[in-house]
């Protein structure tokens, strides 16, 4: 094989140094992973914990980098100055850092909010658990940009973060920190021995056993995204329908491309290439509108926020949502009831 | 040639350019609507398909382990048949193989062969000073719209009827209608008198026995029929790692090939051997009767054995490209080919032309392009685990990219 040096782009570089400063691929600070959690009076230790990823915190801050990334391509000048939020700011143009942070300031609320009641769903079907106060990023994203080596080194420090809290059940809330933990780190951890759960069978089997009877404010038809990660990788197609199933005035309406042959929202490829992600998005919004209904609900933060994009491009008016949100409400209703 | 961010950088600007191309985005989504339909019926028709694919699986598993053994086997029985065997170690080693061949100032008509588009034989051949005509009707529109594959079993899905009416109109200097059977009975006109110009007949091969020689090939035409039963010599290009131990594996493979690709059968099932021969004058074997006097096999190794020692990346050798994959891929959807290197597509093919065709540079960002969602494994006959092996084959990019 010929020797020559191979070129990968310059925002692998950045997500990888801010994973090792900061522990998260944007370098946000711990108060933009946890705020979330401010008042919900959680334990910071347990063997149950609510493993968010810092994803959902990310999304809005994604976008605004992503519209960066799309400015400067490849250029590798503007990007070497480009080291998280922290360390960047004076260092780059002004321009390029209000857009970075204002959009991040607006958005990360509703991200923000969902986190707060994908917790509170999960005290309210009974289930105790701790979050992590300063967790940690998976490195998922080293994962597919095959930085192996630095994926270990995350991994090592991910692990002993588990290990100092306690913990020993993992309800991962994404289904990339899912994936990631349950097929990724045995290969590079020995003796990863962590129960990992996806979000979304947890709540399923607890509503299950609980067997409460949900419904909705307001009759309402839904099409479901199922996340490429959850539905392949995980192979978790039903629990998403059993969830939707329990809300009685909710009417799941099928896109032709569901369950194991669920079709990408196109988020993985947009940190390296921003607009043809745009597109792949723009051809599933497409898809989920086709099914007439005006919602469409996912659980992963990057289906939902390119999901978004892709509206946004098509021009249709289809609403993107998270399913947790769906069932907190569904909750909501139910305990008003009760 | 450039530099490997120039490639990384052109390779985006086209993949962009051609995912906004109207005309690419019509003939695809005809294309897949097609392909998905024919396929649900070839599939509930021939059920066990699915069973034998996973038989076709752990075969290719122990063809993979033992290359150079398959080889060696496949070289003696086609030397017995009568055929001249040659081994290729790289892809300039065929091409000036088969260059001593067939010389200059010869008409050359191909049926087609993926190793022929990895190597760029027809434009080496061209190159030599010979007259070379792609006989399947979508490489002709290939050939004549000077574009490269887009699909391994459909490489001109991309193209409308109305631009196929364009490129044979320029062809034949006469009016040729947007019509798809016009089109067809026009381009049989064309290539019929072509076959019995040519010097030579060149193929490739779907699947290969070892046991008894024999070369499977795989069409509806009939045009790989008469490139390698009409010209007097046959030219067969072989990747090593379409050899298998037995006739009745090779039939077995040939069958999960043609239903993936959505056929019930192909029209054609071609088995070659050896050249023509007959025993009929005092039970005396003579080679050359009326088919073909030679045949000549080349086989070609160009990156298949190192990518065969790779603990994980070699289970890329198990595709047995019928394109299923393709046909789910979101990427592909919008770009066609242009997802891919000059002969191999898609996510797999970042791998294949890392090892096989244009070598990493080529590769990778063909590598990061893909999605790693997963939707091609569901519908490989080889159960082909993308997601796995594309972080692998970034792991080896980024380690080059830090030397």
């Amino acid at each position: 094989m010929k020797s020559t040096k191979l070129y990968t782009p310059p925002v692998f570089r950045i997500i990888s140094m801010n994973i090792a400063k900061w522990g998260n691929p944007l370098g946000l600070k711990k108060s933009d992973c946890t705020s979330w959690a401010d008042g919900l009076q959680l334990p910071t230790k347990g063997k149950t914990i609510l493993y968010t990823g810092c994803e959902y915190q990310m999304t809005s801050y994604i976008k605004s980098l992503v519209g960066v990334l799309k400015r400067v391509k490849f250029r590798d000048t503007l990007f070497s100055a480009f080291s998280g939020i922290q360390s960047t700011v004076g260092k780059i143009g002004v321009d390029l850092m209000k857009g970075y942070t204002k959009v991040a300031s607006s958005e990360s609320e509703t991200y923000n909010r969902l986190l707060r009641m994908a917790a509170l769903t999960l005290k309210r079907l009974g289930i105790d658990f701790a979050y992590l106060d300063g967790e940690l990023y998976s490195g998922a994203l080293l994962y597919e940009y095959g930085l192996f080596d630095e994926l270990e080194e995350q991994a090592k420090r991910v692990v002993s973060q588990f290990k100092e809290a306690g913990v020993t059940k993992i309800i991962a809330l994404t289904p990339h920190s899912a994936e990631v933990f349950q097929q990724v780190y045995p290969k590079f951890i020995s003796n990863f021995d962590f129960e990992v759960v996806p979000y979304i069978s947890s709540v399923a089997e607890a509503l299950n056993k609980l067997g409460i009877e949900l419904s909705l404010p307001e009759p309402l038809t839904l099409t479901f995204h199922d996340p490429c990660h959850l539905a392949r990788s995980l192979k978790v197609t039903e629990a998403p329908r059993e969830v939707i199933q329990a809300i009685t005035n909710l009417d799941l309406r099928e896109v032709a491309l569901n369950r194991e042959l669920t079709s990408c929202c196109g988020a993985p490829c947009e940190t390296i290439f921003p607009e043809f992600s745009e597109l792949v998005a723009a051809k599933r919004a497409e898809e989920l509108s086709a099914t007439g209904a005006k919602v469409a609900a996912t659980l992963c933060p990057f289906c939902h926020a390119n999901l978004n994009k892709g509206v946004d491009l098509t021009g249709n008016k289809l609403r993107i949502v998270d399913l947790g949100e769906i069932v907190y409400q569904a909750l909501e209703v139910s305990d008003a009831r009760a | 040639m450039p530099e490997p961010k120039q490639i990384f950088e052109e390779y985006y600007d086209k993949l962009l350019d051609k995912a906004h191309d109207a005309n690419i985005s019509l003939g695809l989504s005809r294309s897949v609507t097609a392909y998905r339909e024919r396929k649900a019926q070839v599939m509930e028709k021939f059920p066990h398909t699915v069973e034998l694919a996973k038989e076709i699986r752990r075969l290719k598993e122990d063809c993979v382990e033992r290359l150079g053994e398959l080889v060696q086997k496949a070289t003696a029985t086609l030397e017995e048949n009568g055929a001249q065997v040659h081994y290729a170690e790289t892809g300039d080693d065929a091409l000036k193989l088969i260059g001593e061949i067939v010389g200059s100032g010869k008409v050359l008509v191909s049926g087609k062969t993926l190793t022929g588009e990895e190597i760029e034989l027809r434009q080496y051949t061209e190159g030599l000073g010979n007259e070379f005509w792609e006989t399947d009707c979508a490489q002709l529109i290939q050939q004549l719209r000077n574009e490269k594959p887009m699909h391994y079993v459909y490489p001109s899905l991309h193209v409308t009827r109305e631009q196929v009416a364009e490129v044979l109109t320029n062809l034949l200097g006469r009016e040729i209608p947007p019509d798809i059977p016009t089109e067809i009975r026009t381009i049989r006109e064309f290539l019929r008198g072509k076959y019995f110009e040519a010097d030579f007949g060149v193929s490739g091969c779907n699947v290969l026995a070892a046991d008894t020689g024999t070369i499977f090939l795989l069409e509806s035409e009939g045009n790989i029929r008469m490139s390698t039963t009409v010209p007097p010599v046959h030219i067969a290009l072989v990747g090593i790692e379409k050899i298998v131990p037995t006739f009745h594996d090779a039939f077995r493979v040939a069958e999960v090939v043609w239903r993936y690709a959505g056929f019930n059968i192909p029209l054609y099932v071609s088995m070659i051997s050896g050249p023509s021969g007959t025993t009929d004058i005092e039970c005396t074997l003579v080679r050359g009767s009326s088919g073909p006097v030679e045949l000549h096999v080349i086989f070609l190794d160009n990156g298949r054995s190192t990518l065969s020692k790779d603990p994980i990346l070699k289970e890329a050798l198990y595709c047995i490209k019928c394109g299923a994959c393709l046909f789910e891929c979101p990427v592909f959807e919008l770009a066609a080919g242009y997802y891919g290197g000059h002969g191999y597509f898609g996510g797999l093919g970042a791998i294949l032309t890392a090892y096989m065709s244009g070598g990493f540079e080529e590769a990778t960002p063909i590598a990061y392009t893909c999605l790693r969602c997963g939707r091609c494994t569901e519908v490989c006959p080889q159960s082909i685990d993308l997601s796995r092996l594309i972080p692998e084959v970034r792991h080896r990019i980024v380690e080059m990219a830090r030397s």
